[in-house]
């Protein structure tokens, strides 16, 4: 018993120093203010956290350190529901105890009108009134106390719940065997209609998305959708046929200023039709991926990543240019790009035609849907197929009747008019392009949105772009630690998932050990 | 005349690697080509299947000549090679390895009963169809290779070195295999360094030193000619090898 007090106070003040320092330097407050961006209207300013959400950070804190004091606790003896109970009470009147002390500290200075900031650089008095929980010094107490001890006992149940059902370990192992056993996939094979209910479902889904979220996340879901587009391009050029391209955001430039040239009032004063452009900008993209990979067709190497890197750099320095700057805007860039016209059934379904960035969002999602459909039927085709072969083995390939030359050129073709495509909706979107819009950084992320995701996989795809243009979005807030976090979790997730995070699935991996007896047994007529 | 080459020359820049070779293939024999390291065997079937262009001399195939044809035209004819160093798709499945060496077929029941019949002389191939290519044994991509090559339903087929590497049991079974596909009327052109077995199983043999074909005969006119026993069928035993660890299984 005495063991468990001092080992559990021990993990009381840790969790309370933890508590601590992501106090004073600011951590607990944002990350409140992401959760409460994330599941409220995002009206939230700097001074307005709603306590619950300060409250969940904590009590998310003390959790994690009382499941890990438990799960020690575990592999050293035996232990009874009470141990654990008494040892989950400790750690949180420790922690507890020690992040009043702060707030007490803290609290008084502001209540009495110091300005502590002279003494703590990183607070600021909105700062403290979060750790307060915008109510004074002693429900602020009471309301760490009350998230610490949720926070110790919810661990507690938690591991208590997975000891009773028999180790976490056989949990999960019973959990991966449920999965084998129900395969998805068998079931859609087998009752067609649950796969459509299932698409259906999430098409619904998707569909009422734009409408239940803020404008933030709408903006957020708009270029990421963009991104997804880009990936699933790019990932028919260097996942599927193996061809690495480094300056991708060529296409997609092309694509944003054939669509930018063809609707906006100047230079040329066309304002064409907006899916007229839309198609047009695809073609003209398409075409840039045919006259960069004619060259490179009959050559092996990575040749096509010097090129296209080459290709991005003149296409940026050219509509960057003064010379040009009479049919590309120069620096200006074009203005005023033209957007679709809203169908009026929106108007008759909902009775107000919807506000103009849902309806854009629903246009991204739309061409989205369209060109997953797309890459998913390319993959799933002889052509995707050939590409796979060629990506493995170009010789093989060829042997066996795959005229590579051709493969690789309509590879690039594809992909650079799928690129087109996200350029001009991204134009379209912001009413506006201009060539800082399309520097390396953007053929780096689009590369990285199909190498995290895992190459060559559609649904790695997606994920990749999440991550790669909604992570950092979402860790805005956490400004200055922003890029470390995204970075550390880039190298984290390539340490843990080398081949991305959502590969290829090519079922069975291992092969057993074999005798020559056994092959001899084999090749015996 | 079923297949003939006349005269092949082959540069790579300033290399001539093969200087004006001529043979021939009669329907449903097996002719073997025999050749150390560079003698420019692989050269000789690349230049016949289009993987190599630019050749000079004349290439006949059942009274055509397809000299320069691109690949996918010379496969549609029913020319299939598989090329030397167990080359198989790493991450494709043994079925989609298969089916890949089909993807000029457009007859499906002929497909599948190709893919039978692959089945048949690979037991162990439809045992692990669902596994990646890059998982099998060496021996069992080796198998492989020749299978995806039978699936392009060859008349003639070119084999380029299909024992190498292989471990001395294996390489029996290879040849035991090579001799039923010839059985049921596939001619074969195979490239060997193993000249022993290689000539134990050929019609004919063709000996070729640098770039040139220095002795031809039957393939136990070669195997009985001292020459090709000094350069060929001496040197190290088997079971050396096989000491040395010299084999992949
Ligand atoms: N792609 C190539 N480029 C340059 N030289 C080559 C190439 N392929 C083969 N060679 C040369 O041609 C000669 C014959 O090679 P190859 O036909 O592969 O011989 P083998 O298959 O009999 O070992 C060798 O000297 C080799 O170095
Ligand atoms: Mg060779």
């Amino acid at each position: 018993m005495k063991t468990i007090l001092t080992k559990s106070s021990k993990f009381g003040v840790v969790a309370g120093i933890i508590l601590i320092f992501s106090e004073m330097i600011n951590l607990s407050s944002t990350l409140a203010e992401i959760l409460e961006k994330l599941f409220t209207g995002g009206i939230a300013t700097k001074d307005v956290i709603i306590p619950f959400y300060m409250g969940l950070v904590t009590g998310l804190i003390v959790f994690f350190t009382t499941f890990a004091f438990l799960k020690k606790q575990k592999s050293d003896r035996k232990n009874s529901f009470l141990h654990g109970l008494a040892a989950a009470i400790i750690i949180s009147l420790v922690s507890g105890s020690l992040i009043s002390v702060l707030n007490i500290i803290l609290g008084s200075y502001l209540e009495k009108g110091k300005d502590v900031r002279v003494y703590l650089e990183a607070l600021s008095p909105d700062v403290i009134r979060a750790f307060l929980f915008q109510t004074d010094v002693r429900h602020a107490v009471m309301n760490y106390f009350l998230s610490t001890f949720l926070g110790s006992m919810t661990a507690l149940i938690l591991f208590w719940l997975s000891q009773k059902t028999n180790q976490p370990a056989k949990t999960i192992r019973g959990l991966a065997r449920l999965k084998e056993k129900i395969q998805v996939g068998r079931i859609f094979e087998r009752y067609p209609a649950v796969k459509t209910i299932s698409i259906l479902l999430v098409i619904i889904a998707i569909l009422t998305l734009p409408l239940i979220v803020n404008a933030y996340t709408i903006s957020v879901l708009g270029i990421v959708l963009i991104y997804a587009i880009m990936g699933l391009g790019l990932n028919l050029i260097v996942g599927l046929s193996g061809q690495l391209v480094f300056g991708y955001v060529a296409f997609f430039a092309l694509g944003a200023y054939t669509f930018g040239l063809l609707t906006a009032p100047k230079p040329f004063g066309i304002e064409m039709n907006f899916w007229l452009a839309l198609l047009i900008s695809l073609v003209v993209a398409g075409i840039g991926g045919f006259l960069i990979g004619l060259p490179i067709m009959n050559l092996r190497g990575d040749y096509l990543a010097i090129v296209t890197l080459g290709f991005a750099e003149i296409v940026r320095i050219l509509i960057n240019s003064n010379l040009m700057a009479d049919y590309t805007g120069g620096p200006q860039g074009i203005k005023n790009i033209g957007q679709p016209i809203q169908p009026s059934i929106f108007e008759r379904y909902f009775g107000k035609p919807l506000e103009d960035n849902v309806w854009f969002l629903y246009l991204i999602i739309f061409v989205f849907l369209l060109i997953l459909y797309a890459a998913f039927r390319l993959q799933y085709s002889r052509t995707g197929r050939s590409w796979e072969a060629m990506r493995e083995d170009e010789t093989v390939a060829q042997a066996c009747g795959v005229t590579t030359s051709s493969y690789k050129v309509l590879a690039i073709v594809i992909g650079a008019a799928i690129a087109g495509a996200a350029g001009a909706l991204y134009a379209s979107r912001n009413t506006y392009t201009g060539p800082s819009e399309y520097a390396f950084m953007v053929s780096v992320n689009a590369l990285a949105v199909v190498v995290v995701g895992g190459m060559g996989s559609i649904p790695g795809t997606l994920l990749g772009a999440f991550i790669i243009k909604g992570l950092p979005e979402l860790l805005r807030d956490l400004e200055n630690y922003r890029m470390v976090v995204f970075g550390a979790l880039l190298i984290v997730m390539m340490i843990i998932r080398p081949e991305g995070i959502w590969p290829v699935k090519r079922r069975k991996l291992s092969v057993a050990p074999e005798s020559i007896e056994v092959l001899k047994e084999d090749l015996k007529p | 005349m079923y297949f003939e080459i006349k005269d092949l020359q082959v540069y790579y820049r300033a290399i001539h690697a093969l200087k004006g070779i001529s043979l021939t293939v009669n329907k449903g024999e097996i002719v073997a080509l025999i050749g150390g390291n560079g003698a420019g065997k692989s050269s000789t079937l690349n230049s016949i299947s289009g993987l190599v262009q630019g050749q000079s001399g004349i290439i006949i195939y059942k009274d055509e000549e397809i000299t320069g044809l691109p690949t996918d035209m010379i496969v549609k004819k029913g020319i299939i090679q598989v090329p030397e160093g167990r080359h198989i798709f790493p991450k494709l499945t043994v079925q989609e390895n298969l089916e890949m060496g089909a993807f000029l077929n457009d007859n499906k029941a002929q497909m599948e009963e190709d893919m039978e019949h692959v089945y048949q002389l690979f037991p162990r191939m439809k045992e692990r169809r669902t596994q990646p290519g890059g998982t099998l044994s060496g021996g069992e991509q080796q198998m492989l290779a020749i299978g995806r090559g039978l699936m392009g339903h060859p008349d003639l087929m070119l084999l380029d070195e299909p024992s190498m590497g292989l471990a001395p049991i294996l390489v029996e079974q290879i040849f035991d295999i090579i001799f039923d596909i010839n059985q049921t009327g596939t001619s074969i052109l195979l490239v060997e360094q193993n000249a022993q077995m290689a000539l134990a199983i050929a019609d004919r043999g063709f000996v070729l030193e640098t770039g040139e074909i220095v002795v031809s005969g039957t393939g136990q006119e070669l195997l009985n000619d001292p020459k090709v026993q000094a350069a060929y069928l001496g040197g190290e035993s088997e079971q050396e090898k096989l000491q040395k660890g010299d084999y992949y299984f």
